[in-house]
């Protein structure tokens, strides 16, 4: 098997052949390739089934009416999204999704960074809370989201008992089953279970900075804020603009802790775009409109690759003048 | 901190015994501010949890007495028995456990491999597929469900636990090639170039020599891969019916019976649910935080 035979000169990813002085023949070019293929091969067929096979199939569904049992299609141009553009229900779905993203991201950011400012001081037996702090972060979204809806109970709810036994029979209220309130619960439980990891990835960082820089800042007399906001502030915008688009992937992307917290209610109060896309395709069996609805949430998430693609070379870049 | 700082180093009038004792009262108040700060948070991050461990130690009537009980007197076992002797619970536990080994199984496999292809060879695409690796990992899964959907019905992998490892590798598959091929990027290429002289073929290569240098980094992915498998609930949901493959997750969320949620069992459930991930994060965390932020992207 010649095809399996490694040679030194391929390895260490230098030009397979030294600067020849004519052109490889492709023969011998095709030789040097193809352990390389041969060994993302696996990987390649994964991404053609499991990636680039649903691009397609979800953007043919979504100009076509899906009949089933039977996948039969029916081409209908653009009428699914137009059908999506035209419902009175779309705006209030983007709205709630929006306020679902922005919150969550907002919420996980600021109490991440807090948190990771707090655990960040050299303060004895501090390192044993942030083992504490962390376990929100380890255990299962099902769990957590199952623990908050117990928290969040109108009649035996912890939070609602203590309210009671405090007196404050009127605070008591209907958390999860009132539109008023259940999105903020969510928010809530959704912040709790992400923040910790939103303080590692900042305290990762952190710990990397130079002590000496603080050294010196105070020595020329910077107070606390003006450290922070002249030398940890700076330091952290790298990792602080990963942290904002992992944070909005997954917000677009939360699943679990809606549909086994609320199940989008009440009254869709919880809603969001990803369980809408649940909900057309299998509880309304609509796959057609569903994919329209797909398309275009992989619209918005392909703006944001390309933004977290800077993001992450920016936070190459940075560590490595650090380093 | 301005008050503090007012009165800095070397008023001149101050003796010197009088500034230590001034410093070590700072150190002290700096000190206490911060630690309880950090209690606060560890409040919010603890308080709810130690509550569904009270809740699952609690005899039935004691769950939902009036004031709440923090600390459950007497402690009970009987959730935790009950959740045992569960069969229904029981299966859905072996079905987590079935299709998360074998997930993770796979994804060291097709890791290794893509990982080291793209680690040591140059071929053209390579970038493409890099990138398109990385893409994956953004995915949201929300989208894919209707495609994947489709495929399973073809594949006629419905309700099976191929199907359900074949879904569950998409969302894995990516981050433990990252995380591997920043690895293997670091490992001098050295040893395996005199190995490739002394005749060692490519398998040889993989076997003997990459991989037993290689036993950190695949424990870290082994966990992550693990933790994801047996955490996953949407794929679970939408691509299982009935009770025959349906993983944990999907049981504890739709945990409900003619009576109501039993919430002292559910509680009990999720304790034992949780004890994997528990183990693995308190062993890898730092490599799950580097996986999981940007596969660990190097070069």
């Amino acid at each position: 098997m010649s095809l399996l035979q490694a040679s030194p000169g391929r390895l260490g990813g230098r030009p397979a052949e030294a600067p020849a002085r004519h052109k490889p023949s492709w023969r011998a070019r095709w030789n040097a390739w193809a352990p390389g293929y041969l060994l993302v091969l696996p990987a390649v067929l994964l991404i053609a089934l499991m990636m680039v096979y649903p691009v397609v199939q979800t953007v043919y569904f979504s100009v076509n009416k899906v009949q089933l049992p039977s996948f039969r299609t029916t081409f209908v141009g653009l009428d699914n999204f137009a059908r999506i553009l035209s419902n009175p229900d779309t705006w209030p779905l983007v709205q709630r999704t929006l306020i679902w993203v922005v919150g969550i991201v907002v919420c996980r950011i600021a109490l991440g960074l807090a948190a990771a400012m707090v655990f960040n001081a050299r303060v004895p037996g501090i390192v044993w809370l942030r083992v504490l702090v962390i376990l929100p972060w380890t255990i299962p979204s099902v769990v957590g989201a199952n623990l908050w809806r117990w928290i969040f109970q109108t009649d035996s709810g912890v939070l609602n008992q203590t309210l009671r036994s405090w007196g404050l029979e009127s605070w008591a209220l209907n958390w999860l089953g009132h539109p008023d309130t259940a999105m903020m619960a969510v928010i809530i439980a959704y912040t709790w279970a992400g923040y910790p990891f939103v303080m590692l990835l900042i305290l990762a960082r952190m710990q990397g900075i130079p002590q000496e820089l603080y050294e010196a800042a105070r020595i020329d007399g910077a107070n606390a804020w003006q450290q922070f906001r002249y030398i940890t502030l700076p330091s952290l915008k790298a990792v602080l603009l990963v942290a904002l688009i992992l944070e909005i992937v997954s917000g677009l992307n939360s699943f679990d802790t809606l549909v086994i917290m609320t199940g989008g209610g009440p009254a869709k109060a919880t809603q969001i775009w990803g369980l809408e896309i649940y909900k057309t395709a299998f509880t309304a069996f609509n796959l057609g409109g569903a994919s329209a609805l797909s398309v275009l949430m992989f619209i918005a998430v392909l703006v944001m690759f390309v933004f977290y693609g800077a993001a992450n070379k920016a936070a190459q870049r940075q560590r490595k003048e650090v380093a | 901190m301005t008050v503090l700082d007012a009165d800095g180093p070397g008023s001149p009038s101050m003796s010197a015994a009088s500034r230590s004792r001034r410093r070590a009262w700072r150190t002290g108040f700096y000190r206490s501010g911060i630690v309880s700060l950090a209690l606060v948070f560890v409040a919010f991050s603890v308080l709810p949890l130690a509550w569904g461990i009270s809740t699952a130690l609690k005899e039935k009537e004691a769950v939902y007495a009036f004031p709440p009980v923090w600390i459950p007197s007497p402690i009970t076992f009987e959730n935790f028995i009950a959740v045992f002797n569960n069969a229904a619970l029981f299966q859905s536990f072996l079905n987590t456990l079935i299709i998360a080994t074998c997930t993770t199984v796979i994804a060291l496999v097709v890791g290794v491999l893509g990982a080291y292809g793209f680690s040591r060879y140059r071929f053209p695409g390579r970038d493409t597929l890099l990138w398109s690796l990385l893409f994956t990992k953004l995915f949201p899964r929300v989208v894919v469900i209707v495609p994947f959907f489709v495929t399973l019905r073809n594949l006629d992998m419905m309700n099976t636990y191929q199907g359900l490892i074949l879904v569950y590798l998409m969302a894995i598959f990516p981050v433990a090639i990252w995380m591997l091929k920043g690895f293997f990027d670091n490992i001098p290429v050295e040893i395996e170039e005199a190995a490739v002289v002394d005749g060692c073929s490519l398998p040889q290569l993989l076997w003997l020599i990459v991989i037993p240098m290689s036993k950190p980094a695949l424990a870290a992915v082994a966990m992550y891969s693990f933790i994801i498998a047996w955490n996953e609930f949407l794929f679970a949901l939408v691509f299982t019916n009935g009770l025959s493959k349906r993983p944990l997750s999907v049981a504890l969320a739709f945990f409900i019976d003619e009576n109501g949620i039993r919430w002292g069992e559910l509680m009990a459930a999720s304790a034992v649910m949780s004890l994997p991930a528990l183990i693995v994060f308190s062993i890898a965390q730092k490599a799950l935080v580097r996986g999981l932020s940007e596969g660990a992207v190097k070069g």
